[in-house]
């Protein structure tokens, strides 16, 4: 179920802060967070952010067709492993893109 | 022969169901348009007159988006969702399911026929 609309998007109102902060005094300084869920608003566009994914913080730029996706989209939090592959099946891939 | 944004209708088929064979249109858009048209819904593919075609034809223009157009779309839409580097996107790029659903059993739509895969000889094995 989607979120209501009346509540507005949540968006991490620490993080929020911050990046106000950062626009205010007009510098861009990578900013740490565990704020997975956080919405993007327009206003992160331009800034990276180190986003937790359990382990590590990884850095993300803020691009503008990102925003309206949430934080934790762009930090995988999970290895992904597959089976090798043969020769035949790794064409068919290469092929299919 | 009723030809209607590139595709045959099927000529034996109901026009509510004959239409869904256009991709983008299902049973409920056929239904819609069958109704704002007016045509007797008993009424085959092939028993339409030229006009009704030409209105079915008209509507269809200008109010849904049907094959090439969806798709490209909807290309573009999941390509979008790669290049920001979303999960959704990397789902998408490795053919498994996009919204959390499980894939240790299932999601065969995704990923294709199945794919069996030998059983390990030897103690280790199962028997």
């Amino acid at each position: 179920m989607s979120r209501s609309l009346k509540k507005g998007p949540y968006i991490d109102t620490k993080l929020m802060k911050k990046i106000s902060a950062l626009i205010d005094s007009g510098e861009k300084k990578i900013i740490k967070t565990w704020a997975r869920n956080s919405m993007i608003p327009p206003e992160f566009v331009g800034f990276t952010i180190a986003i937790h994914n359990g382990n590590r913080f990884i850095p993300v730029y803020i691009t503008e067709r990102m925003v309206g996706h949430k934080l934790g989209e762009f930090s995988p939090s999970r290895i992904f492993r597959a089976h090798s592959r043969t020769r035949k099946e790794e064409k068919k891939r290469v092929f299919e893109k | 022969m009723a030809r209607i944004s590139g595709v045959d209708l099927p000529p034996n088929k109901k026009v509510e169901y004959g239409l869904t064979a256009i991709y983008g249109i299902g049973l409920h858009t056929a239904h819609k348009i069958v109704h704002t048209i007016g045509i007797d819904p008993v009424k085959k593919i092939k028993d339409l007159s030229d006009e009704d075609i030409m209105r079915i034809r008209k509507l269809i223009e200008a109010e849904y988006k049907v094959e090439g157009a969806l798709r490209a779309e909807i290309a573009v839409d999941v390509k979008r969702l790669i290049d920001i580097g979303s999960y959704r996107g990397s789902r998408h790029k490795v053919g498994l399911p996009a919204r959390g659903q499980r894939t240790r059993t299932n999601a065969r739509t995704r990923k294709g026929r199945k794919k069996t895969v030998a059983r390990k000889a030897g103690p280790g094995g199962k028997k």
